[in-house]
């Protein structure tokens, strides 16, 4: 990283040489020289001296503007201009095409008014309603201020979700007629796409967190943007309390706070009374509407409601918010078959469903931008189309043209409990604020109708005025890790703007410690500060590092990877027996974890014959998509490996031995995710130390009823389970982690009872041994 | 000093029950005797409480409002006339700068009786006049007493957290103080205690009762116990019958059994000639199901 600092600084120096030189020349050659530039049918002899990186030879636009002190009708001159001046290239077509719309955009009204408040303040707030164009205008007026070609210093952006920061950098490398990569580009976790030229950078914020645990003043940025701050991520929150810090420190850094929900007076008062500058969203007024009676099902009532706009109401597009895949997509299958008999019975107009939610492939979710379908004839009824989305829609993402919302007033949050230690998705009701921003999702175009599927009073009553920040319900032993090796020491009085429960915090340090990722006194130990290079869980993190031990670190690696990316298996609906037969097929009779694995070994076996990979996964029934990223996610993962020294080695597939290190070096990262079978004949197993109840979940590989077991995760949905489970064998916890099988400190039970025994039978067994 | 403790006799009622009781409040009195009862530092530790004599009221003026509430007028006056004749507290109002607040009208007369006996040295808590401080006894008997106990700051119970845990150590480390009642963060303004997931029925309805959750429960989520159920059902059955018979019978034999009602209702003579009641006890018999 400190290396790319030097390369930009460097070249920018260059660029800055080489206008000294040339510009002289240009002088001497006179008039005839300034009218060969001008004259298009002469461009290409300009071609050669603007190709190579220190191009500026032109008169740039930029050369007047003086940083900081810039204004913007400087700013659109220079946008105006023929040539670009960013890389000296003259502007195509679609470059004047876009910057026609562009320049439609609310905030480009109050682009003046940005700049002054830029120029006057540190930190600034800036509130824009989805659909205002904060996120790709803002950091462009902010780069044509900044001018950061002179100074060698980032314009960063922060988006929370990955495929917002890939798709936003993309359309700002449009909007500036650059190459995605180079000027412009995007920095997300196991993906890289910026280079030494890069001025501006999209970034998810766990990557920038990521960067500042290497450069703690954030030194190579000049500007930091944090968008979508309303959503108050885990990362953007931490980010939040540390630019606090840095502004202090650094006062030349300067950082826009942006939001898309007008509950920004809390963003001000945090940073210090920050000003604030709002500009108006485009919106129009949206009807709402309640149910008189709560629903039974609310699935079916948005089903039904969906029908009913469809049959009723004029034309317009319906957006209906529902909770997860397999909901949307049942939801999906509903509506389009009745929208099938409305056609034939009643002469309906025909409806496109699409769904959307983040697991689902790019291509797929770029078709909700789709027309609406034409009316079947001309004259007939109106063709709409129905989204049925994740809160995804609720205000990261503009689509035009809805008109319609459905809003159940559920999504999935996370919450997590340490008293159990479960980090669970639940279905849950929103906030007011949410129900509010889903409603204003009607009001892009024109008005619209907002159709709650509860009663006004449950609307007062059940709802929560915002939705609790992620910082509250998350499990923190990652975040803590980060911060210490963010050099924060006082984690107690550490300024964040929703401080989480004491007790989340204790149990984020135990598990640390624990994991010996801290010593007693929460200091960072040297493994704390490997693991923390890793951009994996802590428990992830160890286990990688600790498989030389158990001689299977090319296996670990490779389980490593399938866990950090979504469920590889597919099951669809109408396959659902083929493709558990399909996975039959790589089963291994000890556990999920060693399913993954055989399925990984049988992708790259498929890929070394070279057959059609995508063809192959189909008939598998796996998602190539999550193998081809898991396979790209341990390139990454094995790069920070090797230039941190941890081998890369395995045993003979023959050997023995192979599949038991793999299932004992689980345990050394794993070993505060175990559970004991409650009796002989029961399916129901109880966690160490944590005493829940939970069964194993139905997508496991596992026949035989083990009585003990590993496992990665805790589904909480009205049952518990424990999903990717492993058999293991007592003995090895105790052998492996004995400070957290220390039986002093076990709690009285069935548990602490089956390991004396084991305790007891290991000691005989090893005083047989020593008699002999 | 002794006077004094007579005077809390007949208060042992009221002190007992609540100090029994109230554990927590017990626990937090134990927690930090004392802060409350060193009357070294009197001139900085009255200030407070003198500020709050003026928002609530006094130790004992607590104790009259009660008195006055819970007994009549008449036996009001008669209580507090033994009392005042015993007890050297009441007459704290002469001698007491801070304790105007406290009603006069029990016993003047007496108050100046005793006046002279009484060194007046406000207990910083309640602002009644506390026993010598040679007499422990009193000083115990003081603290424990009603008055004195109303006026204490709330203390809540100490936090239930285990106090091995190495988390608590880095934290109690970083000056958090787990009973202290506060969050984490620059001003410990964070949530105390983390959110609690509450797990809801799959596709209910928002605002939707939660009782409507009970039969749902039955339908999706737990088939093999309704199952059990109803075998369950099969086997009882019978046995349930036949304790319900038994306690009709029971109830019909003691409605019906010694014949009071009967002869009440005036079966016999009444079944022909009066009809009111005639089907009405009949319709009772069939209600009650022989």
């Amino acid at each position: 990283m400190a290396d790319s600092t030097k390369t930009l600084k460097r070249s920018s120096t260059e660029r800055g040489g080489s206008q000294d030189t040339k510009r002289p020349r240009t002088d001497d050659n006179g008039v005839d020289a300034m009218a060969a530039k001008a004259n298009p049918y002469l461009a290409h002899l300009n071609q050669e001296d603007s190709d190579g990186p220190a191009s500026h030879s032109f008169k740039s636009p930029l050369d007047r503007m003086e940083r900081h002190n810039t204004t913007a009708d400087q700013a659109l001159k220079a946008e105006d201009s023929d040539t670009n001046p960013w890389t000296g290239r003259p502007h195509s077509q679609q470059y004047y095409r876009i910057l026609k719309t562009r320049r439609d955009l609310p905030v480009s009204k109050q682009r003046q008014e940005f700049l002054d408040m830029y120029h006057s303040a540190q930190i600034l707030v800036f509130v824009g309603e989805t659909g205002s164009g904060k996120t790709t205008q803002i950091p462009q007026y902010v780069l044509y201020d900044e001018l950061p070609h002179l100074t060698g210093k980032l314009i960063a952006c922060t988006q929370p979700r990955r495929v917002a920061a890939m798709s936003v950098a993309q359309r700002v490398a449009d909007e500036l007629d650059v190459t995605l990569g180079e000027e412009v580009g995007y920095s997300i976790r196991f993906e890289n796409r910026t280079g030494p030229k890069t001025l501006l950078k999209y970034m998810t914020d766990g990557q920038l967190l990521r960067e500042a645990m290497h450069d703690h003043d954030m030194s190579r940025y000049g500007c930091i943007i944090l968008d979508e701050a309303h959503e108050r991520t885990l990362a953007t929150d931490i980010l939040m309390a540390l630019l606090k810090q840095i502004a202090e420190r650094r006062k030349d850094l300067k950082i826009i706070v942006m939001s898309a929900t007008l509950d920004a007076q809390k963003f001000q008062t945090y940073f210090n009374n920050a000003p604030l500058l709002a500009v108006p969203g485009r919106t129009h007024p949206v009807e709402i509407f309640y149910t008189p009676e709560p629903e039974r099902d609310y699935v079916e009532a948005a089903v039904r409601t969906v029908l009913q706009i469809h049959a009723s109401e004029p034309e317009g597009d319906i957006l209906l918010f529902l909770t997860g895949e397999e909901e949307i997509e049942d939801a999906c299958r509903r509506i389009s078959l009745e929208v099938d008999e409305m056609i034939r019975e009643s002469d309906a107009g025909p409806m496109a469903v699409y769904p959307l939610y983040g697991t689902l492939p790019p291509h797929q979710q770029q078709r909700i931008f789709d027309k609406a379908p034409e009316p079947f004839r001309k004259g007939g009824r109106p063709g709409r189309k129905c989204i049925v989305a994740t809160n995804i829609a609720e205000t990261s993402l503009t689509i035009d043209g809805i008109v319609y919302v459905v809003d159940p007033g559920f999504s999935k949050q996370k919450i997590y409990n340490p008293r159990t230690r479960v980090e669970s998705l639940l279905v849950s009701p929103i906030s007011k604020a949410s129900a509010q921003q889903r409603a204003g999702r009607a009001g892009r175009t024109r008005p619209g109708k907002c159709f709650r599927l509860y009663t006004e009073s449950a609307f007062k009553k059940e709802l929560i005025e915002q939705t609790y920040p992620e910082i509250l319900r998350s499990n923190l032993a990652n975040t803590v890790l980060e911060l210490k090796k963010l050099g924060v020491e006082d984690l107690v009085h550490f300024d964040l703007m929703d401080p989480p429960a004491p007790e989340t915090m204790m149990r984020a340090l135990e598990e640390l410690n624990y994991l010996a990722c801290l010593d007693d006194d929460g200091e960072l130990t040297t493994l704390g500060s490997l693991a923390s290079e890793f951009p994996l869980d802590p428990a992830l993190a160890v286990m990688l590092i600790s498989s030389p031990e158990f001689y299977c670190s090319n296996e670990m690696l490779s389980i490593t990877s399938l866990l950090s990316v979504p469920q590889i298996w597919v099951r669809p609906n109408n396959a659902r027996k083929r493709a558990d037969e399909m996975k039959q097929q790589f089963a291994h009779p000890d556990g999920d974890h060693l399913t993954l694995l055989n399925a990984y070994h049988a992708f790259k076996a498929a890929e070394q014959r070279g057959e059609d990979l995508k063809k192959w996964c189909h008939e598998h029934f796996l998602s190539y998509r999550h193998l081809s990223s898991a396979d790209n996610v341990r390139a990454q993962l094995k790069r920070i490996m090797e230039t941190h020294g941890i081998e890369l080695v395995s045993t003979p597939f023959q050997n023995k031995e192979y599949y038991v290190n793999i299932r004992r070096a689980l345990l050394a990262g794993f070993f505060m995710q175990v559970a004991m079978r409650e009796s002989a004949n029961s399916k129901v197993y109880k966690t160490v130390k944590d005493d829940q109840l939970v069964m194993i979940h139905p997508s496991t590989v596992l026949t035989a009823a083990y009585d003990w077991v590993v496992y990665n995760e805790f589904v909480l949905t009205t049952k518990q389970y424990v999903r990717t489970v492993t058999n293991i064998r007592p003995e090895w916890l105790l052998e492996i982690a004995p400070h957290y099988y220390d039986l002093d400190t076990f709690e009285k039970g069935e548990i602490k009872s089956a390991l004396t025994r084991i305790t007891e039978k290991v000691r005989r067994r090893q005083a047989m041994k020593g008699g002999k | 000093m002794t006077s004094r403790r007579d005077a809390n006799d007949e208060d042992d009622g009221y002190d007992d029950i609540p100090l029994h009781h109230q554990r927590p409040f017990g626990t937090g009195l134990h927690k930090k005797p004392i802060a409350f009862v060193s009357a070294s530092s009197l001139s900085t530790v009255t200030q407070p409480p003198s500020s709050a004599a003026s928002s609530q009221p006094a130790g004992a003026s607590v104790a009259d409002l009660y008195l006055s509430m819970v007994l009549p007028d008449d036996a009001a006056a008669a209580a507090s006339a033994p009392r005042s004749a015993s007890a050297p507290p009441s007459t704290a109002p002469a001698a007491d700068p801070t304790s105007t607040t406290i009603p006069s009208e029990p016993t003047p007369s007496a108050a100046t009786a005793t006046t002279t006996s009484v060194p007046s040295q406000p207990c910083p808590v309640c602002s009644l006049p506390l026993p010598p401080s040679h007499d422990p006894a009193a000083l115990a008997a003081h603290n424990t007493s009603l008055a004195h106990q109303l006026c204490l700051p709330y203390s809540p119970p100490p936090s239930a957290l285990d106090r091995t845990r190495m988390g608590l150590t880095y934290l109690s480390a970083h000056g958090w103080d787990p009973d202290a009642r506060r969050g984490l963060g620059a001003e410990e303004q964070g949530i105390q205690f983390p959110l609690k997931p509450r797990v809801r029925e799959e596709r209910l309805g928002l605002g939707a009762p939660a009782p409507a959750r009970r039969p749902g429960e039955k339908g999706k989520d737990g088939e093999e116990a309704s199952k059990k159920g109803r075998l369950l059902d099969a086997k009882k059955v019978r046995k349930m019958a036949a304790e319900d018979r038994k306690r009709r019978e029971e109830l019909r034999e003691e409605l019906f059994g010694d014949g009071k009602l009967e002869k009440y209702l005036g079966v016999g003579r009444a079944a022909q000639s009066a009809p009111p009641p005639g089907p009405r006890a009949a319709e009772r018999r069939r209600g009650l199901g022989t």
